[in-house]
């Protein structure tokens, strides 16, 4: 394969200012910072945004509430720094830098001005409210740098009667509609719980937006004002159901683990705690293949009830409980190789063990190693794709808060030691938070 | 409804679109792809979709259909992904049809493919193929799981995917099986991720003058960019174990609630619950030290005092006074909606959001709208977008004023089915 080697990464020498927070801003500099951009955190030891670099800055220790998920710091242990220790932050933040400034004076107000002007543009997702108090608009960053590229990402939009509301992506997805058709057959939505995939849409939206962005300045010299809700970014993965709503009327059911054109089609215990398997027919040859070959039942797999999507349809109830019947003296694993093997989609629901373990992720690279100061050395999710001509490796793990404050204010600005140690004494630059009793 | 097209201006002039002068040649199928491909197209590329004679994509196979009746140009699915594109049919297993899609490459700035990786090399259609013909190309190739490693020729469906992302072992309830997400997200973020990676890279070929081969395997996607997946797994290496799916109201102030007229979901949490306290009439046991820190709100019997104020307040009130409240008291919230709801709606009718758009089997209806709004410096936006392309609409178009051929060229290729 011909391979450039030492090729320039594809935004390499692209600035961007990010005063992102929690996960759907972050994702979206994520993409941008491991394909070559300096993703610069605009980040104040004022003020802590919460649910960004942790709930609060110094949780109490064992507080059961930190268990699970993401909610988690190396070996259950706070530590000093707290906020440089969060697995949620850390996740997305390698690669990109991190500074502190605060833009509540004029003082941080000018740190701002002149950082704008040496940037490609400047990426947010806060209540829009939260960026007017600071005056981070479009018409001042129009001003102060004529060719940046602006994404302001709220929940909802930038005006309109929801413009300031509060949400998280599961609130997002509650709002659109996802919820009204996700959730089991016949049950109460409550049961559905939450998932937060408005989020990770809106991270692959402002990628595209902001490269989108790049592309317009170079051809027009023009800068560009990108606003993306996240709320409708999201709305527009779910086109089939609007579609259907359009042309055909409202349907209220909850879709459960079914599909229109695939069955039998389900999730399904398997030996262990917490062990399951997606199984998905596709064919008529499929379902032959699963029931004869792979479950040994012949009988199955020549009855005629089952020989068409239709029959297997009107029949799922029955078929669930055949599978079933197969898959609770199964391992998750294997059954899924078996019926891969057979040419039938099947997936084990991959717990984080799993995945680690993956032989597949292994082997394309989907883990990179990484040591952090004040975290230790962890394996991280590489890129999301690969580039056959363009080799990369993460240059660094997640940056501590104020990591990059001598880079950022001497290299880049210009600061003298002087003023970097005056910007230092008045709590703009520093590595701690030092929060204001209305914070 | 409202549905003027934008609130804004349109933008008149299409040639200062950010992808407007690029060409894309679309060998997509099915969801993901065609997504993908739909926003270069939103923004002004010129997508040309390939499809084979007489058949087409498959993604016209997928409901929901336009009155439930099945047919190449009645599928909701298909119409909607697809908007913006030009439609041309031809057999890539065809000497000919190959060497058609040569002399499109030629001219071409992407090329976008989602079969299964060992289908392009077999039609010869290769990236260093492919390269040779246009070194500046880049191709994007969407597949299940990438183009190596041992998973890459497995089967995949939208529930399979969700599956191995790892994400679904944290949607549902945890007496339940693990439920999938509903509709076709996992294609989506898929099709939405190869958009953002075809152009990043198209900056490169900017800068270099050189293309790229783009490996765009969904199951990275599914495990780095599905819900919180990545977080999780990087909460996992910290030494956080496995996670499961959540109880319902599990932490203090969280929880989907039957209300008035429908179900609300809240998100708080010990940190966050004091604002909740406030909201529902609490706010007096902030001073009290079994409610003043995060620390005693996370105990157990705090949950079980909070659910007695709760759940009748809820009770009490409709989604919309819920939110109100919410709003002024800052807590994380919002519906359970329906889509008769969204149309309804007083934020989406604001921004317009939704946009009617003319095909001849269903006459003008609603489709979602653009996912995010350009404001350009000349106060324009984006223009109205065009409908899907009917099945090889634009082959003779395409055949005469991209590849110059003539009629009797033309007529050659259609006796031969190439075409």
């Amino acid at each position: 394969m011909v391979s450039t080697g030492s090729r320039r990464l594809p935004l390499e020498g692209v600035r961007i200012l990010d005063i992102t927070v929690v996960w759907a801003g972050p994702y979206g500099t994520q993409m941008l910072a491991d394909w070559g951009a300096e993703i610069i955190r605009i980040e104040s030891i004022k003020h802590f945004p919460p649910t960004t670099r942790g709930m609060m800055p110094r949780p109490d220790r064992g507080m059961p509430s930190l268990g699970g998920g993401s909610a988690q710091f190396p070996d259950h242990e706070p530590g000093e720094r707290p906020w440089n220790r969060w697995a949620s932050f850390n996740a997305h933040a390698r690669n990109k830098r991190s500074m502190t400034v605060d833009l509540r004076r004029p003082e941080g107000q000018e740190v701002f001005d002149r950082l704008l002007q040496i940037s490609d543009g400047i990426m947010e997702n806060n209540v829009p409210i939260s960026m007017e108090r600071v005056n981070v608009t479009w018409e001042r960053v129009h001003k102060v740098n004529p060719r940046a590229i602006m994404i302001r990402q709220p929940a909802f939009g930038i005006d309109g009667p929801y413009k300031n509301y509060r949400t998280f992506g599961s609130h997002m997805a509650a709002v659109v509609g996802h919820y009204s058709f996700m959730g089991y057959r016949g049950e109460d939505p409550s049961l559905t719980g939450n998932t937060l995939t408005a989020d990770a849409a809106g991270g692959a939206a402002g990628a595209l937006a902001f490269s989108a962005g790049l592309r317009h300045r170079d051809k027009t010299g023009e800068g560009l004002f990108i606003e993306l809700s996240t709320a409708e970014n999201f709305m527009t993965y779910l086109g089939d159901q609007f579609m259907d709503y359009s042309m055909n009327g409202l349907r209220t059911e909850h879709q459960g683990n079914r599909d229109p054109i695939y069955a039998p089609q389900g999730v399904y215990p398997c030996v262990g705690d917490d062990r399951w398997i997606a199984i998905s027919v596709q064919s008529d040859e499929a379902w032959r293949a699963v029931a004869g070959t792979v479950m040994q039942r012949p009988d199955l797999a020549a009855d005629s009830r089952f020989a068409t999507l239709a029959g297997r349809q009107e029949h799922h109830d029955e078929l669930d409980v055949e599978l079933l019947t197969w898959t609770v003296t199964q391992d998750a694993i294997e059954a899924m190789n078996v019926l891969q093997a057979n040419g039938i989609a099947a997936g084990t629901v991959m717990a984080e063990s799993d995945a680690y373990a993956d032989p597949h992720m292994k082997e394309i690279g989907f883990w990179e190693e990484l040591t952090a100061p004040e975290v230790g050395t962890h394996l991280y999710t590489s890129t999301l794709w690969k580039a056959k001509n363009t080799p990369r490796r993460h240059r660094w793990g997640p940056p501590r808060l104020g990591e990059d404050n001598e880079y950022v204010y001497k290299e880049l600005l210009g600061f003298s030691d002087k003023d970097y140690a005056e910007y230092e004494a008045a709590g703009h630059i520093g590595m701690d938070y030092d929060l204001d009793p209305a914070d | 409804m409202s549905m003027a097209s934008q609130q804004q201006g349109e933008r008149q002039d299409a040639a200062v679109l950010p992808f407007s002068g690029l060409r894309v040649i679309d060998l997509t199928w099915h969801v993901a792809g065609p997504f993908g491909t739909r926003r270069l197209a939103d923004w002004g590329a010129d997508v040309i979709k390939i499809e084979r004679p007489g058949v087409g994509d498959p993604g016209r196979d997928i409901p929901p259909f336009y009155e439930d009746q099945p047919g190449l140009e009645r599928s909701g699915l298909f119409m909607y992904t697809n908007l913006g594109k030009r439609s041309m049919t031809l057999d890539l297993k065809s000497e000919r049809g190959r060497q058609i899609v040569l002399d499109l490459v030629k001219d071409a700035d992407v090329l976008v493919e989602s079969f299964r990786p060992r289908v392009m090399p077999s039609l010869g259609l290769d990236y260093e193929t492919l390269r040779a013909v246009n070194p500046r190309l880049i191709m994007t190739s969407i597949s299940n799981y990438g183009q190596t490693g041992p998973y890459r020729d497995w089967e995949a469906t939208e529930i399979t995917s969700y599956a191995m992302g790892g994400a679904m072992i944290n949607t549902g309830h945890p007496e339940r099986e693990p439920l999938n997400f509903g509709g076709r997200v996992a294609a989506y973020q898929v099709g939405a991720v190869a958009a953002a990676a075809t152009s990043i890279h198209l900056l490169s070929v900017e800068a270099s003058g050189e293309g790229d081969h783009l490996d765009v395997g969904a199951l990275p996607v599914w495990m780095g960019a599905i819900d919180r997946r990545q977080s999780y797994l990087m909460g996992y290496q910290y030494g956080g174990g496995n996670s499961t799916r959540p109880w319902p109201a599990g932490a203090i102030g969280s929880g989907t609630w039957i209300c008035q007229d429908g179900y609300f979901m809240t998100t708080a949490g010990p940190a966050m619950f004091p604002r909740f306290m406030q909201m529902v009439g609490m706010g007096d046991l902030l001073q009290t030290p079994e409610w003043s820190t995060p620390m005693a709100r996370s105990a157990p019997e705090r949950l079980d005092e909070s659910l007695a104020v709760i759940v009748p307040w809820m009770l009490e009130r409709t989604k919309k006074e819920i939110r109100a409240e919410c709003q002024e008291f800052g807590v994380l919230g919002g519906p359970i909606n329906s889509f008769e709801d969204l149309h309804n709606d007083e934020q989406l009718q604001h921004t317009q959001f939704f946009q009617e758009i003319d095909h001849p089997t269903t006459g003008p209806i609603a489709y979602p709208g653009y996912h995010v709004k350009l404001h350009f410096v000349d106060g324009s936006g984006l223009p109205a977008r065009k409908r899907a392309p009917l099945l090889g609409e634009h082959t003779d178009e395409i055949l005469r004023d991209v590849l110059g051929r003539d009629e009797a060229e033309i007529a050659g290729l259609r006796s031969e089915g190439v075409v």
